[in-house]
């Protein structure tokens, strides 16, 4: 009974005009929802899920006010809410359980919108939520995205507010319209020369790759193919000369030394071994410039093989290049590479190291070797050599019923065994894998290489862009006299594999995320070019946008003669731009603020041309006396002005202006050419005088 | 060709046929008997700067006689008393009680000829007449007949024997105009002519009480554009502003020139206000507000007026 009393009064206590219409909150929500929904891919599963309920009750609860929880309920919820981040995340700190609580807390404040407060509130902080966004993507099509959403966003609070004179959403969304293209050109003054953060974000505690999908430092049946059905982009490559063909666009990555009968990992090396990375010969040295997505890990692509070091990285011994940091942010790096070379050949303890078996080796494994070993030549049994051996391997793959599949069948305890001798179906991995171990057993060093194989080309930006699609592994193995050689037993299966992208049907039926038409449907091209200049717009924005920082603000900064000014240089320019902007602004608003209404526009047009004629129209005449003048200096002249003046003066002292009069005026000053006018009289004139004589 | 497109007033006509009729007795003064109607029409008071004998009288006389109304005519002299104008209860032995004589006052049109002849308090008491139309005689407050219109006139102070009208009584009246002498054609054509005072005696009236009413009423119905007001601020703001006025005009020396710009577009057959009729009752309106009581020094209204304009863009 109290507590009821008490709701009652509470309610009661809010002037009408002080909650929230209907429209408002039903717009709100759709606002709030529509900032969640690309949230909802970094976010648990059942973080969204809480998200989609509430904001189903929230939208009911419009229709049926009574489904609209009361105040222990929502405490409920409230604490429900906190618990299901706490249980997604065990934290509701850091990037992703803050973000989900951010997101839990806003949709709730949804059910409790008694005051236009709580709704300004719950808008601001849907600005602040847009804003958290940009910490896990930072795309071109998200920035669009949420452009709208904060014009969105504007137009409820101007309404709300009904600021500068709007009142219903429509004249809202006008005047925030405008504050938004007033907004642009402050927007790049500040983008362009707003201090940038030297710091990288981390040390604010902010981790700005997260949950990515991409390499990782270790190979297992699996993890490869699971990469080859993701599109997403691994980085762009752009060449300063010709591109090579696509099956020299080998990406070195990460180098895996030791397997331990099921997985391959990195193993460290032996300190002090063998450095610098030596090449003993190599071809001409192509160049170009790599700019990585995040992968939160210390190695950069670069083709095999890499023989430039940019700033901040390193080749290491067994010649990836690798950055100092882990890449935390978009990377954009110059390497440079030779596509034919010869490795030094390593020490002992390296080629010790790259003939490590694992205890899994069967004997069936053994045999095969031994097999491939053994070679008659003229009749007679000799030992082939381990290059000869190598071929022998490659054509084994080849001959034998290898099928190439991304959906090979599970493997269990002994997966190369398995692999060579019973399945027969796997994927560039599986191939990899097991050649190597091969190699070893035949006593040939080897390793494993990961990386990207080939990418698209395109011709919109020039560029190519690898996805981590195009994942791959193959080997590398020391041959006497030759160094690390580079052998792809995968394209021994199918060359295919190189020299065209993946088939449909050798993705298989589970994989339908990406697909190839084939040239020839025009559909299928356009598409393709579609998302070719989709991918450009957002390589632009990357480089132009993204990728702006302190050094391109120093180096503009230079080029403006400001260098010496480093300390205060951008700051004065950036007041100087601004005020200068606004100022800009300012003028356009008063110019037009004069000259706004069309029909001072005609009548300033009239006078311009009387003007031209030597007929100017005095600061201070009226345009009576005006006309008169004219008429008298300028009979001709008489029934056009005169005709202007007899629209216009009623229309601007009697405001009696229509569409229409404007329309006649401006078709009267169509044809008014006074210069004309005036040789056409002058000829006129002459002809009369001549008929008269 | 006309420039002045006209639209549909009320009277059109009316007014033009007055100015006929005016001029044909007030020969040469056109323009002078144009602002003294636009003057009455715009419910404002008259004065007349003149010597004597250029037809003072006569206009006024005119004037009364053209739009009928009730016509007396106050002679101010030194010794002229303040009940001589508004009038004084006498006690009446009939009825045993004070009965109230109206004085002059009580008229439509007065003609208070030579004003500043008077002391400040007669002055005064016409003054604030004027200005309240209705005078308070012993506790008991009468109203003055409608319409109720002043023509004053001044003459030149070199005359011996004259008090000036401070400025605040000179800002009681809408507009002054200046008669001056005929051009030589005309006064001929007036010295050939018969005898004026004939003329006036015997024109009719042009327009009834209620029409005059009406017409008056339709002045305030002009249309005045915002670019009109704008024109009438920034005339007052360069009188406020400029070095060669003491002081710039008055809000109600701006509410005057609106109204007299308005009545004037009524005389011109408009229903809306245009930059030149402001302009033109610019130099009856707004320039014995600026120069004050100084009748002596005659730089010409024109000229002042002239110069106004010619700093303020339209």
């Amino acid at each position: 009974m109290h507590k009821t009393d008490s709701m009652t009064r509470k309610t009661n206590r809010i002037p009408a005009d002080e909650r929230p219409e209907r429209h408002q909150i039903f717009w709100t929500t759709l606002l709030v929802a529509a900032a969640c929904a690309p949230f909802a891919r970094y976010l648990d599963g059942q973080v969204t899920a809480f998200l989609a309920l509430i904001l189903a009750i929230r939208l009911v609860a419009l229709r049926w006010p009574a489904a609209l929880p009361n105040r222990w309920i929502r405490a409920l919820l409230a604490f429900a809410g906190l618990g299901n981040c706490l249980a997604a995340y065990h934290t509701v700190t850091g990037q992703d359980g803050g973000s989900a609580l951010l997101a839990t807390m806003l949709v709730l404040k949804l059910l409790e919108l008694d005051t236009k407060r709580d709704l300004r509130l719950v808008l601001i902080l849907l600005g602040f939520l847009s804003v958290v966004q940009f910490l896990f993507d930072e795309s071109f099509q998200l920035t669009l995205y949420l452009g709208l959403i904060a014009l969105g966003l504007v137009t409820l609070l101007t309404e709300l507010n009904g600021g500068l004179g709007a009142a219903g959403l429509r004249p809202a969304l006008r005047v925030s319209a405008r504050l938004a293209l007033q907004a642009i050109p402050l927007t790049l003054v500040l983008f362009v020369l707003f201090p940038r953060l030297t710091a990288p974000l981390w040390s604010l505690g902010i981790d700005s790759s997260r949950g990515l999908m991409g390499m990782s430092d270790s190979m297992e049946p699996g993890n490869i193919s699971e990469l080859v059905v993701n599109g997403e982009l691994a980085f762009r490559a752009r060449f300063a000369g010709r591109r090579p063909d696509a099956n020299q666009l080998y990406w070195r990555g990460p180098v895996l030394w030791k397997m331990d009968g099921r997985r391959w990992t990195p193993d460290a090396p032996p300190s002090g071994w063998q450095r610098p990375a030596r090449l003993i010969e190599s071809s001409d040295p192509i160049e170009y410039e790599v700019v990585m997505e995040p992968t939160k890990q210390r190695w950069l692509f670069a083709l095999d093989m890499p023989v430039s070091e940019p700033e901040g990285t390193a080749i290491s011994p067994d010649h990836q290049l690798l950055s100092n940091q882990p890449v935390t942010a978009l990377k954009r790096y110059n390497a440079r590479s030779v596509l034919s070379y010869r490795t030094a050949e390593p020490d002992e303890r390296v080629r010790a190291l790259a003939l490590e078996l694992p205890a899994n080796v069967t004997p069936r494994m053994r045999a095969l070797v031994e097999d491939w070993r053994t070679q008659v030549a003229d009749g007679r049994e000799e030992r082939a050599d381990d290059w000869t051996l190598v071929q022998r391997a490659l054509a084994h793959f080849n001959r034998e019923n290898f099928y190439y599949t991304l959906l090979p069948p599970k493997l269990g305890a002994n997966p190369a065994d398995e692999f060579l001798f019973e399945t027969r179906r796997g994927f560039c991995e599986h191939y990899a894998s097991s050649f190597a171990l091969l190699m070893r057993i035949a006593g040939i060093p080897s390793r494993i290489v990961l990386g990207y194989l080939g990418g698209e080309t395109n011709d919109f930006g020039g560029y190519t862009i690898v996805r981590q699609s195009d994942a791959h592994a193959w080997v590398e193995v020391l041959i006497e006299g030759r160094g690390w050689v580079r052998v792809d037993p995968t394209a021994a299966v199918d060359p295919s594999r190189i020299d065209n992208r993946l088939a449909t049907e050798l993705l298989g039926a589970g994989a339908s995320v990406r697909f190839d038409l084939g040239e020839a449907a025009a559909l299928a091209r356009w598409m393709r070019d579609l998302r070719l200049l989709g991918d450009t717009l957002e390589a632009t924005w990357q480089n132009w946008v993204l990728d702006f920082s302190a050094q391109d603000q120093r180096r503009l900064m230079d080029r403006l003669g400001l260098g010496a000014w480093q300390e205060y240089g951008l700051a004065v320019l950036m007041v100087l731009a601004v005020s200068l902007t606004l100022g800009g602004i300012l003028l356009v608003l008063m110019h037009e603020r004069t000259e706004r209404d069309p029909l001072e526009r005609l009548y300033a047009r009239l006078c311009r041309r009387l003007a031209g004629v030597g007929l100017p129209r005095l600061p201070h005449e009226g345009p009576g006396d005006y006309g008169q003048r004219v008429t008298a200096a300028r009979p001709d002249l008489a029934s056009t002005v005169g005709g202007f003046l007899a629209l216009y003066v009623p229309a601007r002292y009697g405001e009696r202006s229509t569409p229409e009069t404007l329309q006649r005026l401006s078709n009267l000053l169509r044809d008014f050419d006074p210069k004309a006018q005036s040789v056409q009289s002058a000829f006129r004139g002459k002809v009369t005088a001549s008929n008269g004589g | 060709m006309s420039l002045h497109p006209t639209s549909s007033p009320a009277r059109p006509n009316l007014a033009e046929s007055i100015l006929l009729e005016a001029g044909a007795v007030i020969l040469g003064k056109d323009r002078e008997l144009r602002l003294a109607l636009a003057c009455l029409l715009a419910r404002g008071h008259l004065l007349v700067e003149d010597l004597p004998g250029v037809g003072k009288t006569t206009l006024a006389h005119l004037l009364a006689r053209l739009l009928g109304l009730d016509y007396s005519r106050i002679q101010f002299t030194s010794d002229l008393l303040p009940a001589d104008v508004i009038g004084v209860s006498v006690y009446d032995r009939a009825s045993e009680s004070f009965r109230f004589h109206p004085g002059p006052i009580f008229s439509q049109l007065i003609l208070a000829d030579e004003i500043n002849r008077a002391t400040p308090k007669a002055q005064s008491a016409l003054l604030e007449a004027m200005e309240e139309r209705q005078v308070t005689v012993e506790g008991e407050t009468r109203r003055l007949p409608e319409p109720f219109f002043v023509i004053a006139t001044q003459n030149p102070l070199f005359q011996v024997g004259t008090f000036p009208l401070p400025e605040s009584q000179l800002d009681r009246f809408l507009m002054r105009i200046h008669l001056g002498y005929p051009a030589a054609e005309q006064e001929k054509a007036l010295l050939a002519g018969e005898d004026r005072r004939e003329m006036v005696a015997r024109q009719r009236p042009a327009l009834t009480n209620a029409e005059l009413i009406e017409l008056q009423k339709s002045v305030i119905r002009i249309h005045a554009a915002s670019p009109i007001i704008d024109y009438i601020h920034a005339i007052l703001q360069f009188t406020r502003g400029s070095e060669r006025f003491a002081y710039g005009l008055s809000p109600r020396a701006g509410l005057g020139l609106l109204h007299a710009a308005k009545s004037w577009a009524l005389l011109a057959g408009r229903d809306y206000v245009m930059p030149e009729d402001v302009q033109a009752v610019l130099p009856a309106v707004a320039v014995h507000r600026l120069t004050g009581g100084e009748p002596g020094q005659r730089i010409g209204d024109d000229e002042v007026a002239r110069f106004i304009l010619t700093n303020v863009p339209v």
